[in-house]
């Protein structure tokens, strides 16, 4: 990995000396070995501070809709998961690949620094050991689809077991059983909209959850809105979650979210494909729900 | 001294809350948290009083998430209240630090001086007892002894106890309040010589000295630019500070009825500020998060005498992307305010 790094930073700094981007997106150190943190490189002696380690775990892709109405060029450093999230971006004209410079890392999966620094601040009875993070032992692409430079080797995804088998878990439990389980899981819900700041695919301009007339949803932390509010989410992420697994790993309650983006991406493939989201980037094509076909199916409306 | 053996703890608990609704520090799945021991459940929740502090602030006990003001109905052209919900029920918050009691007083400045008093937090907050957890050992994000804090002597406390690390706890009365409370278990109470431990110093040192008075003329300074850059504008922070209390006034209606509530709301998203004509006037991520950290550092200051961040550390260890409130402490205290 330091040879990766290594390399990510001659290329930061080959970016920034020419003036062919405004900014590069990476990581550095923060105050222990285990916190590692987004950062923001604008000059050569920025760069001298970035790292990428076992802990480089955040989809920086998310970052880029901070500078959407700009016109800085952007430098940053992908890895499978987040890449997908770069496709997910310009099919929704979010984003011009003109303005990227992308550096595509094979990974071979990450440990969550935020995991960790839970676990070592004397608030949790129980930590964790620390190990590799959740969202990377249901990686299904750990090498990236979308690169002007790549680095690394060719990596396995790190998926364990079935892909789907927790939701259909879910599936086969009777819908009061159902409704007890996300009724348990909804309710510790704080609303602080930590999962929609981190998704590539929330990228409107203004969140319905934002809207305030109509206020689509209520701002009780009850069930009823709660569930409003995670539903609503969920199905606007319908075809359109790249699983970078980013909203369960900062969700400061621990809600399995990606159980509901999970389920979704296997009805959207089941109904619709085969399709996996933000596979590729082919200019033009957009997903499933995006588009309309005489011959979808309907008979589930 | 009055000792109170820790074995003995479910029984207090119990004789606690045939009065009252009891608060004890617990793991609960994956957080920590105070929750009421009316919920207590041994196969799923663990009481801990051990750990340095619950991940969840104890804020929601006197100042809840969502809370029901009144409900109305409308007759013709007249609106009845029909019910006022404000909350009487005793409750003892049993075990809260230091950082957290000092953060109880900064809510009580908010919401009960400068010539406003609140009435749904004042009948709470009246009604409540506070036993105070003293810290011995503060864990690597601690730093409220540069924010002006002695974690072995929390304030204000009703009762403070203090973990002798040898399966007691020595039990001191703060206040009447507190007085009336160690009558109710006194016969749990011994009275016994014991060793306290050795106070250790916190590990992380901030120099908050002059910063308040620095950041007056730091509103339009570039380094808010830098600073924010990473921030994604959740609300973790603010939702597990133990002072952030900023709120909204909703309603929620049907036909001719409905009920006026108030909720946490949060400095970090644009609706906060979002106005009726339309203007916003923290229309971006890195304003509103300037306001955080000015609310935090200087703004309250100025206007309370003290700052609003009690170096508990939550936010730190919460921030998905690493945000450290003693790094822009730090970083306030060395650029040059002008710049």
């Amino acid at each position: 990995m330091m040879d990766i790094a290594n390399k990510i930073k001659e290329i930061a700094k080959k970016l920034l000396e020419s003036g062919e981007i405004d900014v590069f997106i990476a990581w550095e150190k923060g105050n222990f070995d285990y916190q590692t943190r987004p950062f923001f490189a604008r000059t050569a002696d920025d760069v001298e501070k970035i790292v990428f380690d076992e802990y480089s775990v955040h989809n920086l892709a998310n970052f880029l809709l901070k500078y959407r109405d700009g016109k800085e060029k952007i430098g940053l450093v992908v890895k499978g998961c987040d890449s997908r999230g770069i496709v997910r971006l310009l099919e929704d004209s979010q984003f011009q690949r003109d303005r990227l410079y992308i550096v595509g890392v094979c990974c071979p999966g990450m440990k969550d620094p935020l995991q960790t620094m839970k676990d070592n601040s004397g608030l949790n009875k129980n930590p964790a050991a620390d190990s590799l993070a959740a969202k990377c032992k249901s990686c299904i692409q750990p090498n990236p689809v979308i690169y002007d430079e790549l680095l690394g080797e060719q990596q396995n995804p790190g998926i364990e077991g079935e892909r789907f088998a927790r939701v259909r878990e879910i599936e086969n439990m009777d819908a009061g059983e159902r409704y007890q389980f996300f009724a348990g899981v909804l309710s510790q819900c704080i609303r602080c909209y930590a999962c929609r700041q981190v998704c590539v695919a929330c990228n409107c301009r203004t969140c319905i959850f934002d809207e305030t007339r109509p206020q689509w949803v209520g701002r009780e932390t009850s069930i009823e809105d709660n569930m409003m509010y995670h539903l609503v989410r969920a199905s606007h992420m319908a075809g359109r979650c790249i699983e970078c697994g980013e909203c369960e790993r900062v969700c400061p309650v621990n809600i399995p979210l990606m159980l509901i983006n999970q389920k979704l991406v296997k009805d959207v493939s089941e109904l619709y494909g085969p399709y996996e989201a933000g596979m590729e980037y082919i200019e033009g094509a957009k997903p499933p729900l995006s588009t309309y076909k005489e011959n979808d199916p309907d008979d589930f409306i | 001294m009055k000792v109170l053996s820790k074995d003995k703890l479910e029984t207090v608990f119990n004789r606690l809350a045939q009065e009252s609704d009891v608060y004890v520090p617990m793991q609960r799945g994956e957080q920590s948290g105070f929750f009421s021991f009316l919920t207590y459940d041994a196969a799923r929740d663990e009481i801990a009083l051990d750990i340095l502090n619950t991940y969840l602030p104890p804020k929601n006990i006197i100042l809840p998430q969502t809370e029901k003001m009144y409900s109305f109905r409308q007759e013709g052209t007249k609106v009845n209240i029909e019910e006022v919900y404000e909350d009487s029920q005793p409750k003892i918050i049993f075990g809260i630090r230091g950082c957290d009691a000092k953060a109880v007083e900064c809510l009580d400045m908010v919401f009960l001086t400068r010539g406003y008093e609140d009435s749904f937090y004042k009948s709470r907050r009246e009604n409540t007892v506070i036993i105070a957890n003293a810290c011995y050992a503060p864990g690597p994000n601690c730093f409220c002894e540069s924010m002006g804090i002695d974690p072995v002597n929390p304030r204000p406390a009703d009762v403070i106890i203090r973990d002798t690390g040898n399966g007691t706890l020595v039990w001191e009365a703060a206040s009447d309040k507190g007085k009336k409370i160690s009558d109710q278990i006194s016969e749990f109470l011994e009275e016994k010589d014991v060793k306290l431990p050795e106070a250790k110093q916190c590990q992380r040192q901030v120099a908050y000295d002059g910063v308040a008075e620095k950041l007056r003329d730091m509103f339009a300074s570039p380094v808010w630019d830098k600073l924010s850059e990473p921030c994604q504008n959740c609300g973790i922070c603010t939702y597990l500070c133990p002072t952030c209390y900023c709120f909204d006034i909703q309603v929620k209606s049907w036909g001719e009825e409905g009920y006026r509530f108030r909720c946490w709301d949060s400095c970090m998203y644009r609706e906060y500020t979002q106005m009726a004509g339309g203007h916003n006037p923290r229309e971006t991520g890195t304003e509103r998060f300037r306001n955080r950290f000015l609310h935090k550092l200087e703004f309250f200051k100025e206007r309370y005498g003290t700052s609003l961040c009690t170096g508990c550390g939550r936010c730190i260890i919460a921030c998905p992307v690493g945000i450290d409130i003693t790094n822009i402490v730090d970083l306030i205290k060395e650029v040059d305010a002008g710049a």
